[in-house]
């Protein structure tokens, strides 16, 4: 009876063990199942494939002091891949180009297409001793052959992002760098977005760092007078050996002798940035996001490339002197002004920018795009941003977005035009950047949405295509044009 | 200009009790309705921060890079 008792309370064991089984295999089932309904963030590898091309004009190069030709063109090829994680993270990876030529930037040696130095060196690497041939020959508005006339930047940024099983929770962390001649950066963010409100409320928040270096390049006169002092202009290995140095008399001078130029002891450039955001859904049309940003910058944030004339100073130049009268035209081509100094700026840096979007829906085949900003900073700059998109749709494929931004600012402390400077301040820029002025951006963007037909590229099928086409004025006189086209592709599953 | 900031701001936090539901939101959910900037517009957020004083809260870079070209 015992044996009988005790193989019963076996078998009840085993179904017992059993069932446990199945319900455990039942659960699993379940939580799969849940699982195979859930909305991954992301379905399928996206691909984004953007160029652009930007060219800028202008009579203000702050590399000659605030006065010269700003010529310069800009090549910016980049890809970004999303990847899905699983189904509640996305992986993102940014790489870019940035291929410019600058008649600006190639003035920091403005002699090297003519005189013993045209082969196109630059700054630690100039041609010692003396010049022969002709003497050398620059000018603010014609663009030098010197390496600095060119440069490319490659940054590449890796995001990650994960969200929360209710989709209600976003944290990222993101890692990147850039790198080019005289510069290099390296940045790291972490993020966090919480939805409530059954998503009609977002607030994100968002910490990242730049920790960047400058390899700095000064122009040629104050590298020589950095590296000979009193003797640059007789040193056997001296650039501007046995070359003629003028007053603004026109005669033949030995004085000139840029002594407030310092060499630089620190390169590092660091930001800070905090970012919060609020975004809300206003009605079943309209929505809206207000965003702050403070921003604090440290280190060397002068650029060491850009001169600065002061108005108290003697006046030196190389080249024809009968040109003197048209120095600040373009029909200057061969007299140069040698510099006092190169800008100095503060240490520090603090930036508060308030922005915010408004967009309404205002029919299925037009939506109104708006965006607002004020900043401020502790240089003295205050601006305001407006931008108005206004998306108009043909029909499920064809959209074109006329676009129109305007945007002011006030002049930093530290700025003055060129040759307008008093060399008893501690700091100071003509960098037109820097400057008061307004500015008009107006353009359209065509966008393709691949809905009708599949176009397909190896193993990715077309999904929009934009081209978008933008024109810049400036009050000071800058203009410039971009172009840029953005293909999205997605991994065809 | 501050006073279209606290305008707004007053009027976000009055209506954040609205709830609009997930079927209401077909208008909110196009993609132009977005509350951010489209792809090509990094490149001129880009030319925008060297030519300008002003940078952030656009989503843009907010350091980095000298802006010496």
């Amino acid at each position: 009876m015992v044996e009988k008792l005790e193989g019963a309370v076996g078998v009840i064991r085993f179904f017992l063990f059993l069932l446990l089984c199945v319900y455990s295999f039942t659960g699993w089932a379940q939580i799969d199942s849940l699982n195979q309904f859930k909305k991954k963030v992301l379905d399928a590898v996206e691909v984004d494939v953007l160029m652009s091309y930007y060219e800028q004009e202008g009579t203000h190069a702050a590399v000659t002091g605030g006065l010269g030709n700003e010529y310069l063109t800009d090549y910016s090829p980049s890809i970004v891949i999303r990847m899905p994680i699983k189904e509640d993270a996305v992986l993102t990876a940014d790489v870019g180009l940035s291929a410019y030529t600058s008649a600006s930037s190639s003035n920091g040696n403005p002699f090297n297409r003519t005189g013993a130095s045209s082969g196109g060196e630059d700054n630690g690497n100039y041609p010692r001793g003396a010049q022969g041939g002709s003497p050398p020959q620059g000018s603010p508005w014609v663009a030098s052959t010197g390496a600095s006339r060119k440069d490319v930047l490659t940054t590449i940024n890796i995001g990650y992002q994960k969200a929360s099983e209710d989709r209600n929770r976003y944290w990222g962390v993101n890692l990147g760098g850039s790198v080019e001649y005289d510069y290099e950066s390296f940045s790291s963010g972490v993020s966090f977005a919480q939805l409530w409100n059954e998503k009609n409320t977002e607030l994100s928040l968002k910490g990242q760092v730049y920790l960047d270096r400058w390899k700095p390049i000064i122009p040629t006169e104050l590298h020589e007078y950095e590296m000979f002092q009193e003797t640059f202009l007789y040193n056997q290995q001296s650039y501007f050996r046995g070359v003629s140095i003028m007053d603004d008399q026109g005669n033949s001078v030995a004085s000139y002798r840029p002594d407030l130029f310092e060499s630089y002891t620190s390169v590092a450039r660091n930001s800070f940035a905090f970012s919060i955001g609020l975004s809300q859904v206003l009605t079943p049309k309209l929505q809206g996001a207000i965003f702050a940003d403070i921003i604090r910058q440290e280190g060397l944030l002068s650029n060491p490339l850009q001169r600065v004339y002061f108005e108290d100073r003697n006046d030196f130049y190389i080249g024809n002197f009968r040109t003197l009268g048209n120095y600040d035209s373009p029909d200057n081509t061969d007299l140069f002004h040698l510099a006092d100094d190169v800008e100095r700026l503060p240490s520090s840096r603090l930036k508060v920018p308030i922005g915010m979007r408004l967009n309404y829906y205002l029919n299925e085949y037009v939506v109104l795009r708006s965006y607002l900003r004020y900043y401020q900073d502790d240089w003295g700059v205050r601006s305001n941003t407006l931008q108005i998109e206004l998306p108009i749709r043909f029909n499920l494929a064809w959209k074109l977005v006329p676009t129109y931004r305007y945007y002011d600012q006030t002049a930093a402390t530290y700025f003055a035009p060129y040759n307008r400077h008093s060399s008893r301040n501690d700091f100071y820029t003509s960098d037109y950047d820097l400057a008061q002025f307004d500015s008009h951006q107006w353009g359209f963007s065509v966008s393709y949405r691949a809905i009708f037909r599949r176009i397909n590229l190896f193993d990715f099928e077309l999904k929009t295509a934009q081209l978008r086409a933008q024109k810049y004025n400036r009050s000071d006189g800058l203009s410039a044009f971009v172009v840029s086209i953005a293909f999205q592709f997605v991994l065809d599953q | 200009m501050k006073r279209l900031s606290s305008g707004l701001l007053l009027v976000i936090f009055c209506v954040s009790c609205t709830v609009v539901k997930e079927y209401n939101k077909i208008a909110i959910n196009d993609l132009d309705m977005q509350l951010s900037a489209f792809p090509c517009e990094r490149f001129e957020t880009n030319f925008q921060i060297y030519r300008e004083a002003a940078a952030g809260a656009n989503g843009g870079k907010t350091g980095g890079g000298c802006g010496c070209n």
